[in-house]
């Protein structure tokens, strides 16, 4: 599955990336994170545990930053193990911009699943990837600025007022943002771990 | 005398209460002393290198015995598992075949691959070992896509085979085919894929290995279709166990559809380790490990053209097919898209000139091999998709474009252009009366009414032609198999007059106990009830070559005929010394020796129990006993053929197909049993339906993930997906056995994808989608197909 | 699967404070989920409270304003009941529907609200009727009660006890089965309530929807052709191997054509 997605959000760029750099901010918004410790460099290091529905299981991970372009951007990687579970990896590249006193945030993202959650979880992977993406961002929103989301297909489609209807409880709003990354890679390795029942 | 059944009653099947009260007896079912079980640590893997593996924590967790790895079984010289059939390419070189250790050395290759085998007190404990394994693995690019997977560029999955490519072989005469493509009137083009299956047999595959230190004997009870096979791959290939020292079991079996023909790593470690650590090792594979490791079906992907003439007679036919080879090759893999579906590729027709080209291919799944039908599905799908496009294309019935092409009945025996000389068959009364069971001619007012009401309706046909009853040795030892094909069987006949009968034949839910009985009662006069048939110990039955392409009655049917025969024989011999006679003058009639012209006779029951208490007993003529011995080798295949027509309903609003109707009707030869015939042309048919609207192993492309690994995902055909099936029989008997009998087992499954195909594509037709479906044709491809823009 | 200790309670009470002690508990019902799960050893929970000998949560009472349905109670005791056949036979309906005879004997419609699968069908009926979670704790409104995938309103520990669902006077529900698993691919559950028309979609989203478009045009003629145009944005469905956004998107629309037609 790829993702990607665009975000404005209300603080300087500078401000921006140092939150993306910043495990302890990353520790706070990726979901169920226990540990997120930096090893080297550009290398963290991730003890998650994740709940989704029956399925808790705790995942780690190692994070890697490369492509590093201060304050502009970087890719961000990883992969994880859950042991008897399998494993899940992705990466995100990620953007950023300066657009007045705001910051536009860029993503393309994509994270894979293996193992046995791959063969039994098939159907549930893209949708826990969108959710844990939405609380990641929504969680990394809170911290770094005041969020508004500018461009999204989905959601251009979703709330126009010429679209005839709309998926319209407060979840389904929520799950229609499902763009945003990941500033963590663990947190893709880890989206994919839920895809579980 | 009581209950003796004729061959052709509907009798019910003996092991049936056993399987209803659940009273079968399974391997898992075996209680070992001392036993321990093992648990195999899969590869989450489709293709990575095994940097390094860690199994200290496993080795010392609780209640472990031994851990190993591919290091292990290395280091004692445990040979890899073998691929029978040599399959060689354009240029007369073997296919190229890569080594398959039991336990992965350095390199996985595919989603399921074993990497360690942990031995432990209880099952539990072993798994609990195995998830304390550290694997450090290092993941490499996979291919999947067997489209690509001869592509330059496409990720190597053995160093040692070259662009994947495992052999590029072809049949037919090139140049005859290009010169009708030449003079052609009219071409018809098709790509087809021919999706890959799981076959989910209902037991998985199970393990039970015992080793008797007093002895050195080592016993595996086992799920196999073949337990000779599987004794003498292991002896003389894998563990260089002496055949003798090595006995094979397979109790009752639940199901195979080949997936248990092959020999695989679980088995052959269970074997192997109980020997190492003197313990019985039990192991029974979960689900998961069944869709992720017994051998899949199908998968091809093929272009090709037919030419016609004006009248519409087939004059060329030319197939370019890749057929997916899995990671390794398991036992038969390189048969089933070269003997078994290049030679079948003339269907029912005469068209003068094939030349089939077939490259097999490696990727980062699951082994593929046999899986019921076993190529000849894939030549039927084929072959019956291109006629009715044909048809389509020029403007003819399909029905009536078949008809043209026919081999006709006088033309028996007939030599195709792909090797094969079709026996015996009569194939325009077959279509006839499908086409009058169907009522043919009805469909397009039901069209029509259709229509009015939304639906989509179509129609579709399928003539197939197999060939089975494998195999005549000889022609199959030229083709490059690895062991001959007769059966073998065995009447033993006991004092008081019962009698066992021993056959190479394997059952795991054809009704042998019982269609085997049936002959026995029918030639010997032996009630049923007097019949016990035994199979599946190699230490009990002669030497067999089990059970798979639709060879049990045909083969060792007949085998049980020759060994039968071989009993009148001698029971004449004792029946003339009883009654003072000519032996000349004795005859056999309903289980009574008679001299012929009087009414002196002699029960069967009675000249056995003079055999085994020979006090007045012609000693010097006949020795005693009475148990008799048999071998047969067939002289040529056995062809059942048959048309199936379906009709289906599309809900163009969803894409749901909805069968309304289904019509079989089969040339099997003789009939032992109607009923056993049915069932198993019932099952076949729900695995063509199958195929056709619902199964496919999921890969994803870019991982080599099995997405389809659960019943959430893989979708198995239900008794709702299926309408009540309409069958028929035309017989021409078989000319060269001694039953006149074809085989059943296969052919629903051979001919139902494409007479769903076809149905589905007529009801498409409707709209112009009819070239936009591919099995399986899910609910969501056939809406996609409509609404493709 | 794991090692856990298993506690049977016989009351709510007891249950609540045995999950409540537990370091990793976990509450189960019928176990349709959580046993699959445990056995391919997904999840570890430090003990397992089953809630299948605490016999208050089982039954059915019906009157005049509708039907209340223990957590406990089985769909295949909802389905064969004549009371709920005759209140609202669209929910009795909808439990005979579910998954397979197997299930249906085991799952409970506690189990299946709690749990919220994506795909699971209940919760399309507590939408669509405006039902009410009970639990040990308090009364929730459906709509408040289901948050998003496998996620709900309860809280660590609190216990659904039962669920009522006002009578409608019409309802309906349409299924489209996943070809394999037979959850609802796409199911929806149409009813015209005291407050007007109210659509819930199961099993094409992260979780149970409502369409107000579609209940829009009901809420002008109740017909089947009133929500045959309306036509749900595939973005943010659920895609798999079996449908596609779009696809279930469109399926969207047939079924709840489909179910106005069946409500009549």
């Amino acid at each position: 599955m790829e993702f990607k997605g665009e975000y404005r959000i209300a603080a300087p760029q500078q401000k921006v990336w140092e939150a993306l750099n910043d495990p302890v901010i990353l520790q706070a918004c990726i979901p169920g994170c226990e540990t997120l410790e930096k090893t080297a460099d550009n290398e963290l290091k991730a003890q998650v545990r994740m709940r989704i529905g029956p399925v808790s299981a705790k995942f780690g991970g190692k994070v890697t930053l490369s492509d590093i372009d201060a304050p502009n951007g970087y890719r961000i990687s990883g992969e994880g193990q859950g042991g008897p579970a399998g494993f899940a990896k992705g990466g995100a590249v990620v953007t950023l911009r300066t657009d007045g006193a705001e910051t536009i945030l860029n993503y393309v993202a994509d994270a894979q699943v293996g193992g046995k959650i791959a063969q039994v979880g098939a159907r549930l992977i893209d949708g826990t990837a969108k959710k844990l993406a939405d609380e990641f961002f929504g969680k990394f929103a809170e911290v770094v600025g005041t969020p508004e989301v500018v461009e999204q297909s989905s959601v251009a489609a979703a709330t126009s007022a010429s679209a005839p209807s709309v998926p319209p409880t407060d979840f389904a709003k929520r799950g229609l943002q499902h763009w945003m990354v990941i500033g963590a890679g663990a947190l893709i390795l880890i989206v994919a771990w839920l895809s579980m029942r | 005398m009581s209950n003796v059944s004729k061959i052709g009653d509907r009798v019910h099947r003996k092991e049936d209460r056993r399987f209803l009260t659940g009273t079968g007896r399974y391997v898992d079912d075996l209680q070992l002393s001392r036993c321990t079980h093992a648990h195999f640590l899969r590869s989450p893997h489709a293709h990575a290198r095994i940097k390094g593996i860690d199994t200290s924590k496993a080795a010392a967790s609780a209640g472990v015995v031994a851990v190993f790895t591919g290091k292990d079984t290395a280091d004692a010289k445990v040979g890899g598992l073998i691929c029978g059939w040599v399959v060689k390419d354009k240029h007369g070189v073997p296919h190229k075949a890569p080594g398959h250790p039991a336990i992965a050395l350095d390199t996985v290759r595919h989603v399921g691959d074993t990497v360690a085998m942990v031995i432990a007190d209880t099952a539990a404990n072993a798994r609990d070992a195995a998830d304390k394994i550290e694997v450090d693995y290092e993941v490499l690019p996979a291919i999947v896509d067997l489209t690509k997977a001869l592509s330059a560029g496409a990720p190597q999955v053995h160093s040692d085979v070259p662009g994947n490519l495992c052999y590029d072989w072809e049949l037919g005469d090139k140049a005859a085919v290009d010169a009708a493509f030449a003079k052609a009137a009219h071409v018809t083009k098709i790509d087809v894929v021919n999706n890959r299956l799981i076959p989910n047999a209902m037991e998985p595959r199970a393990a039970a290995a015992e080793y008797d230190r007093g002895t050195g004997n080592y016993t595996l009870h086992t799920t196999s279709q073949n337990p000779h096979v599987t004794r003498l791959v292991l002896s003389a290939f894998v563990l260089g166990i002496p055949e003798h020292k090595l006995r094979v079991i397979a109790p009752d079996v639940g199901g195979g559809f080949g997936s248990k023909i092959f020999i695989y790593a679980e088995e052959t470690l269970c074997v192997w380790a109980a020997g190492k650590v003197g313990r019985s090792i039990k192991w029974t594979a979960d689900r998961s490990e069944s869709f992720m490791t017994d051998a899949h079906g199908r998968d091809h992907v093929t272009h090709a053209e037919i030419a016609m003439d004006k009248d519409g007679k087939f004059t060329g036919f030319r197939i370019d097919t890749i057929a997916n080879m899995g990671a390794y090759l398991s036992t038969f893999a390189t048969a089933v898209p070269t003997y078994l579906y290049g030679t079948l590729l003339a269907g029912q027709y005469t068209t003068p000139a094939i030349h089939v080209n077939v490259r097999a291919a490696f990727t980062h799944t699951t082994p593929v091999d046999a899986y019921r039908g076993a190529g000849r599905p894939e030549a039927t799908y084929l072959v019956e998709s291109i006629v009715s496009k044909a048809a389509r294309e020029i403007g003819v019935d399909p029905a009536e474009l078949r008809k043209r092409n026919f081999i006709a009945p006088t033309a028996f025996p007939y030599q195709t252009p792909v090797a094969l000389t079709y026996d015996s068959g009569n194939y325009v009364p077959i279509i006839d009366e499908a086409m009058k069971l169907s009522d043919y001619a009805g469909f397009g007012a039901r069209q029509s009414a259709a229509k009015a009401k939304g639906k989509l309706r179509g129609i579709g046909i399928s003539s197939y032609i197999e060939a089975c009853g494998l195999a005549p040795s000889a022609v199959v030892g030229s083709l490059g198999a690895g062991v001959g094909q007769w059966e073998s069987a065995q009447l033993r006949f006991n004092p008081t007059g019962n009698v066992q009968v021993l056959t190479g034949s394997h059952s795991h839910g054809q009704g042998h106990e019982t269609t085997f009985a049936q002959i026995v009662s029918d030639k010997l006069g032996v009630p049923m009830d007097q019949i016990e048939v035994v199979h599946g110990d190699t230490s009990q039955v002669p030497f067999g070559m089990g059970t798979y392409g639709s060879r049990s009655l045909a083969v060792g049917g007949s085998a049980i005929m020759k060994a039968a025969d071989k009993i009148i024989a001698k029971g004449k011999k004792i029946a003339a010394h009883l009654m003072e006679a000519a032996e000349a003058d004795i005859v056999f009639e309903n289980g009574t020796f008679k001299v012929s012209g009087t009414d002196k006779n002699v029960p069967l029951a009675q000249a056995v129990f003079a055999a085994y208490v020979p006090h007045n007993y012609p000693i010097d003529k006949v020795e005693p006993g009475m148990d008799e011995n048999a071998f047969y080798d067939p002289s040529n295949f056995t062809y059942p053929s048959g048309t199936q027509i379906c009709e289906v309903e599309i809900d163009p609003d969803t894409g749901v197909v909805e069968i309304v109707h289904f019509v079989a009707v089969d040339d099997f030869g003789n009939i032992v049993n109607p009923m056993v015939v049915e069932g198993q042309v019932h099952g076949g048919i729900a695995q063509g339906v199958g195929q056709a609207l619902m199964e496919a192993a999921a890969y994803d492309n870019a991982t080599g993930q099995l997405l389809s690994g659960s019943y959430m995902d893989y979708t198995m055909p239900r008794a709702d997906d299926l309408p009540s099936f309409t069958l028929g029989y035309k017989t021409t008997p078989c000319p060269h056995n001694p039953l006149g009998v074809k085989g059943c087992g296969e052919a629903g499954a051979i001919a139902a994808p494409a007479a769903v195909m076809n149905a589905v594509r007529d009801a498409l037709a409707q709209v112009g989608a009819q070239d936009r479906i591919e099995m399986p044709a899910t609910p969501q491809r056939v809406w996609a197909a409509i609404n493709a823009r | 699967m794991y090692d856990f200790a298993y506690h049977k309670p016989k009351s709510v009470a007891d249950a609540a404070a045995a999950v409540k002690k537990a370091s990793d508990g976990k509450l189960m019902s019928g176990g349709m989920t959580l046993i699959p799960t445990l056995k391919q050893r997904l999840a570890h929970p430090s003990d397992v409270v089953d809630l299948a000998g605490v016999s208050d949560l089982v039954g059915i009472k019906v009157d005049a304003t509708g039907v209340t349905i223990g957590a406990m109670t089985k769909h295949a005791d909802v389905a064969s009941s004549a009371d709920v056949a005759r209140a609202i036979p669209a929910l009795a309906a909808l439990a005979g529907g579910i998954g397979d005879r197997q299930v249906r004997n085991r799952g409970t419609i506690g189990g299946s609200v709690a749990n919220n699968d994506p795909a699971a069908d209940y919760p399309a009926a507590l939408v669509a009727l405006g039902a009410t979670v009970t639990t040990n704790e308090r009364k929730i409104a459906a709509e408040d009660f289901f948050k998003g995938m496998f996620e709900t309103a309860l809280k660590d520990g609190e216990i659904v006890t039962s669920v009522s669902f006002p009578t409608a006077t019409k309802a309906a529900y349409m299924k489209f089965p996943n070809p394999a698993s037979r959850y609802a691919m796409v199911g929806v559950f149409v009813a015209q309530t005291a407050s007007g028309p109210r659509v819930a979609v199961t099993g094409a989203g992260p979780a149970v929807f409502r369409v107000k478009a579609m209940e829009e045009a009901l809420a002008k003629s109740w017909s089947a052709d009133a929500v045959a145009n309306v036509k749900v944005p595939a973005e943010g469905l659920n895609s798999d191997i079996h449908a596609s956004a779009e696809y279930r998107a469109h399926l969207v629309t047939v079924m709840a054509k489909r179910a106005v037609a069946a409500a009549g």
